[in-house]
């Protein structure tokens, strides 16, 4: 492979100056790093590109066109001018924390970006035993730059788009943390890497198990992301432009990529859980083929190819539907997805649990080994399936009977509620004189 | 008693709401929008994609449309085919033309006659409303109103056209690419 030669022969340069320990354990990671956040900010910086050309599709308008060919300069020309632009800051904001509230934004999105695998061997910067926690953990300090900013600029539109923020943000942080606890029931690591092992060694992906946890996923993290249908920080009929209102410039800038490099990150979380991460079905002939940079450059498109699906999906959704009412959101996140986050934990444990309990069963045979997950046969695979995607209609109507009293859910009693606040008859609607 | 009778959901009703068709339907439509402008290989007014490269593609106006007037101009001999009649002026509704004669000395069968020629022609087009009434009134079909419709300018003053602009024309900048 001529293109992934120059790997070893690197190695062997470097050897001549360093010792072996800290050619892997300091200079590989640093190249690591840099490829990774060099990449990713292209990625992100395309990623508005690819945003803006697919909403453009989907109003059957054109989108960028004069920028270089097809307009596929202008995130670059876009990135120059905001470069260029007065840096503004309010009379009255909190200087510091203006100054350093982007900051927090783009560095709690890009630190994720260590954790996540996005190949085998060489292409993981860190693979870390609390994997998924530290993606959690670390995505959820990007709430913070938000309120910060809203706070700090003194605008009342700002205030609003970061209190909102972090009411949408503490109630979907629980469903996203909750949902995902069904597919690391399966994986039994909480290492991204072994995830995706997991999956690989089971040769199936986590999605056709846990179709329940991948669509709550998905939903919690287009609301941890601000994006429509959930942008209700920065819905611009009413807040103007929510947090970032008084950011101008670089800045700005600064909160639009941190919003891109988030989406990019929950895509890529998603792919690594449910979607069996750089796992193709035909990925490890060519590692049996004894090509092992192939492999990995292949397994490395294969997640791009995945992630990218799943940002498609972000757009998708964005120029689908419209924007959700505030009360409308907490409905969801508190009625709907926290609920069905737990019935999907209990039914993982039920699915589980009626595996292991056959396995052995007049002859049933269902568990092949335990070694990385739970190596399942066929048999047992196929009551997995059946009972996730039976979890899927058991969820839906068990909260569809539990909330159907529900304001957002029942339209009847809206209108009840309309009947009670009416004014009695016989008296007129306005009071004279008030 | 609701104000508003809300008549109870069918058994359809209720399976179509719970499995998402209104939502799936929302999502299809977007989907087909976007193939639809991948697959549309002219890119421009054909089926998927409705937006005009304007300044690179022009757009074809429409056939009886009214532009930018011009004062045509004998092809053989270049020479005007104004008469300055000002039959166009006292046609004009909005009395943005101004015709100015200038009086010629030829010989007309060995005799010194005087002739009616065109000295200067102004259309103030920024008070015309391209009614083209002059057009129809010009007995030599010399003034035309023309397909031409970028008529902006940076002054006042610059939409005062003289003869000169009116025989040759506004310049107008091609873009390529």
């Amino acid at each position: 492979m001529l293109l992934l030669g120059p790997i070893n022969v690197l190695n062997d340069l470097l050897l001549k100056a360093f010792s072996q320990e800290t050619i892997t354990f300091f200079i590989w990671p640093l190249i690591q790093i840099g490829l990774v956040v060099t990449l990713v900010a292209l990625w992100v910086a395309y990623a508005t590109y690819l945003e803006r050309k697919i909403s453009a599709f989907m109003q059957a308008r054109l989108g960028p066109m004069r920028v270089g060919p097809w307009g596929l300069l202008q995130p670059i020309a876009d990135g120059l001018k905001l470069l260029t632009k007065e840096d503004f800051i309010p009379d009255k904001a909190d200087r510091w924390i203006f100054f350093f509230a982007p900051y927090i934004a783009v560095a709690s999105a890009f630190i994720v970006f260590s954790v996540i695998p996005f190949g085998p061997d060489w292409a993981v910067i860190a693979d870390v035993n609390i994997g998924l926690l530290l993606v959690l953990a670390v995505s959820s300090v990007g709430v913070l730059a938000l309120i910060l900013a809203g706070w700090s600029s003194n605008s009342k539109y700002a205030l609003l788009g970061g209190l909102r923020s972090s009411a949408q943000m503490v109630s979907y942080e629980v469903a996203m943390g909750l949902s995902l606890i069904g597919a690391l029931m399966f994986a039994r690591t909480l290492s991204l890497s072994g995830i995706v092992a997991a999956q690989a060694s089971d040769s199936i992906w986590f999605l056709v198990y846990q179709p329940t946890g991948f669509f709550l996923f998905l939903i919690s993290g287009i609301a941890e992301n601000n994006r429509a249908p959930f942008d209700l920080p920065e819905a611009e009929s009413e807040l103007v432009a929510g947090f970032h209102t008084e950011y101008s410039g670089m800045r700005w800038s600064l909160f639009f990529m941190a919003e891109y490099a988030a989406m990019v990150v929950v895509s890529a979380v998603a792919t690594t859980v449910y979607l069996g991460g750089w796992y193709f079905p035909f990925v490890y002939r060519l590692e049996a083929a004894g090509q092992h940079n192939l492999f990995v450059f292949v397994s490395l498109l294969v997640f791009l190819v995945k992630t990218s699906i799943i940002l498609y999906v972000y757009f998708w959704l964005r120029w689908t539907l419209p924007r959700f009412r505030y009360d409308q959101l907490m409905d969801i996140g508190w009625k709907w997805l926290i609920p069905s986050a737990l019935i999907n934990i209990v039914l993982s444990g039920f699915a589980i649990f009626v595996v292991q309990a056959l396995d052995g069963w007049r002859g049933i045979n269902t568990i092949e080994s335990l070694e990385r997950g739970l190596n399942l046969t066929a048999t047992g695979k196929g009551i997995m399936i059946a009972i996730g995607v039976a979890g899927l209609f058991i969820t839906a109507g068990l909260l569809a009977r539990i909330n159907w009293r529900s304001r957002d859910f029942h339209l009847k009693t809206q209108r009840r509620n309309i009947r009670l606040v009416n004014v009695p008859k016989g008296k007129p609607a306005v009071q004279p004189g008030s | 008693m609701p104000l508003v009778k809300t008549p109870k959901p069918t058994f359809a009703q209720k399976l179509k709401r719970f499995f998402m068709i209104d939502f799936i339907k929302g999502l299809t439509l977007t989907l087909k929008y976007n193939l639809g402008a991948l697959t549309d290989k002219d890119a421009v007014a054909g089926k998927g994609i409705y937006t005009e490269q304007y300044p690179k593609v022009r757009p074809d106006v429409a056939p009886r449309f009214h532009g930018a007037p011009r004062l045509n101009m004998d092809p053989e001999t270049h020479d005007t085919l104004c008469i300055a009649c000002n039959l166009c002026a006292i046609a004009c509704p909005e009395d943005c033309i101004d015709v100015i004669p200038m009086d010629v000395e030829i010989i007309v069968a060995g005799k010194p006659r005087k002739k009616k020629v065109l000295d200067e022609f102004i259309f103030d087009t920024s008070r015309c409303m391209f009614c083209a009434l002059c057009q129809e009134a010009c007995p030599t079909s010399c003034l035309e109103l023309t397909q031409d419709f970028e008529l902006a300018t940076y002054s006042r003053a610059g939409f005062v056209w003289n003869r000169e602009m009116l025989e040759q024309g506004r310049e107008t900048v091609k873009y390529t690419s």
